[in-house]
């Protein structure tokens, strides 16, 4: 298989070099572990009252994030949250990648009427209001968590297509490109096996913005109200807290800040990544 | 010279107008299309909501019901039917606001059009002034200073930079409004009126706006780097003009032109933010509208809200579309 290589070690060189993207790998990290370690460090169900109701973080040594209008433990919340939001984030971001680069793949490498059709249906996904089409999908299918998942890729796609596709176009017409041809190999072989290892890089840089975004769409769907009703994400939690600002706003202000961070850190490897990929783009 | 260049501009225009109008049709239908197939997908459908909710369990007015509002043809009837009606502006009745859904979206929309204004102004002026800023200044404190806020504005959640808002100006100092778009009980028409509504404005804006601004503060930065060190930049240095000048009217210009491409990709995004921005001040936009619509199947306001969402984002992408043109001064010549 041919590859246009870039030597391992100095791609991570280079990413190290960036200060912002180490930060946000290891934040990220961090925070992936702590999701995974949830059931370990809270065992109990974080949805369960445990203390006095409406402490602020700090007066309690028990309870660090303090607890909210039912007792129930922030820090403990936002560590389960953390699970839900990132799973979601993750699986929807595999989402609208496996369908942007199957779409844009198809559209790139075939061109002609069908990149026609492609590119019109990327724009028509992006005419219709993104969110206000999750909500629906969201409402007449169900509030499951697969459903919001599928709702979130399905709006998230086109940006990987269109990646892809400009990715096909450059490639399709290489040498190596047609020397398999020549040798008779079939369009599937040639897609999969040749240009797509080599189109994938900018893909993957991409898909980390839209980790980043996916987190942010099911983050509003939670704080809406139309969420899992089974799940604790971070959204979710600034949605409940929104009655109590007048008195206990921190309720409100913690899970927004997780996915703050969250989201920031996410961008900042997404940035790194770039940098680290298109060297010539860096110390602009 | 100047005014055989307006004029070809101005031909120029209207056969972009022409050619985005006429594209903006198959848009249509795809939108009108995708949508409806996805309302068949529900489970049940609004007419079960509405006898429900209305106690009617007679069998005859629901069979009657049923063939007024078309549910026993086959689908695909039902979706010429729509079509058809839509291309007269007919929307649909809304039985919970007992008027045509026209109208009931119509009594909303403004509200929302206001938002996305005045937090797209906003974005376009924080995030143009901002990224000026920092590529003048660029790899200065002020540089960093913009990054970074950049970054923030860029990660967080609009509905919780919304609540955040609402704590600090409203709750805690006080100075302005918790929600809604005007005070209640009215402080008159007139003058008066418009800043009680701008007053509210404030706060739903910066919410909306700054996660934009945001972005186009990045653009504009590495835009106006990259633009400064084309070729007629240079020359128009060499030429002796002032370097305020050279970035105003040479770099500025075009280094615009990015932003407002982007600006153009992001207005459906804009419009469905606005909704969740609507929610957090009690906005009397489509917001609201949408939400009691979608839990009630009212499937006919939530196509519509869907079709008449895209028509303006449509008539925006246009409208960027013709500034895009106005400010590239590559169009100039032909």
């Amino acid at each position: 298989m041919a590859r246009i290589e870039i030597p391992r070690f100095e791609f991570v060189a280079r990413f190290a070099r960036n200060r912002g993207a180490l930060v946000g790998a290891v934040l990220i990290f961090l925070v992936a572990l702590t999701a995974v370690l949830a059931p370990v460090l809270f065992p109990t169900d974080p949805l369960r009252i445990v203390g006095a109701p409406e402490l602020w973080p700090g007066e309690d040594p028990d309870f660090p994030l303090g607890t909210d209008s039912l007792g129930r433990d922030i820090l403990s919340m936002i560590v389960h949250g953390a699970r839900a939001t990132l799973l979601i984030g993750l699986c929807a971001s595999a989402v609208a990648t496996l369908i942007g680069v199957t779409i844009g793949a198809i559209a790139g490498y075939f061109g002609g009427w069908v990149d026609e059709i492609v590119m019109r249906t990327a724009e028509l996904f992006q005419t219709i209001p993104n969110l206000i089409f999750v909500l629906t999908i969201v409402v007449i299918l169900g509030s499951t968590l697969a459903n919001i998942v599928i709702a979130i890729g399905i709006v998230s796609w086109t940006s990987i297509a269109r990646m892809t596709r400009a990715e096909f176009l450059a490639l399709r017409d290489r040498e190596f490109v047609q020397a398999c041809r020549a040798m008779g190999m079939g369009n599937g072989g040639i897609i999969l096996g040749e240009i797509l290892p080599n189109a994938l890089p900018p893909v993957i840089v991409l898909s980390s913005l839209v980790v980043a975004g996916a987190i942010l769409f099911e983050s509003a769907v939670s704080f809406l109200g139309l969420g899992d009703p089974n799940v604790a994400s971070w959204g979710r939690l600034v949605g409940d807290g929104r009655q109590l600002i007048r008195s206990s706003w921190y309720i409100c202000a913690i899970p927004g800040v997780a996915i703050m961070v969250t989201v920031l850190c996410l961008n900042l490897i997404g940035d790194g990544l770039n940098d680290a990929l298109n060297p010539k783009l860096r110390d602009r | 010279m100047a005014a055989v260049a307006a004029g070809s501009r101005g031909r120029a225009a209207l056969r972009l107008l022409r050619r985005r109008l006429i594209q903006a049709v198959p848009l249509m239908l795809g939108v009108v299309v995708i949508n409806f197939c996805l309302i068949q997908l529900a489970p049940g459908s609004f007419l079960d909501l509405m006898t429900a909710e209305n106690q009617v369990s007679d069998p005859a007015t629901i069979e009657l019901l049923r063939k007024t509002y078309g549910l026993d043809d086959p689908v695909w009837l039902q979706l010429v039917k729509y079509i058809w009606a839509l291309m007269q502006f007919d929307f649909g009745f809304s039985y919970r606001q007992n008027m045509p859904v026209i109208q009931a979206i119509s009594v909303h929309l403004p509200a929302t059009l206001l938002l996305m204004v005045s937090s797209i102004t906003l974005a376009l002026a924080v995030g143009v002034a901002a990224g000026v800023v920092a590529s003048v200044k660029v790899r200065t404190v002020w540089d960093s200073l913009v990054s970074i806020a950049a970054m923030f504005f860029f990660a967080a959640p609009s509905f919780w930079l919304g609540i955040m808002l609402i704590v600090l100006f409203s709750v805690k100092l006080g100075w302005l409004p918790v929600g809604g778009m005007a005070t209640i009980g009215g402080v008159g028409g007139g003058v008066a009126g418009v800043l009680d509504i701008l007053h509210h404005l404030i706060l739903p804006t910066l919410a909306l706006g700054l996660f934009y601004a945001a972005i186009y503060a990045r653009v504009m930065r590495s835009s106006m780097l990259e633009v400064a060190q084309l070729d007629f930049v240079r020359t128009a240095r060499a030429k002796g003009l002032s370097r305020n000048r050279v970035t105003v009217s040479h770099v500025l210009r075009n280094a615009l032109l990015p932003v407002v491409t982007i600006l153009g990709v992001q207005m459906g995004t804009v419009l469905a933010g606005s909704v969740v921005i609507e929610s957090v001040f009690s906005w009397p936009g489509i917001g609201s509208l949408l939400f009691d619509s979608v839990s009630s199947r009212n499937y006919p306001v939530v196509l519509g809200i869907m079709v008449l969402g895209s028509l303006v984002v449509i008539a925006a992408n246009i409208a960027v579309d013709l500034v895009y043109m106005w400010l590239d001064p590559r169009i100039e010549i032909r």
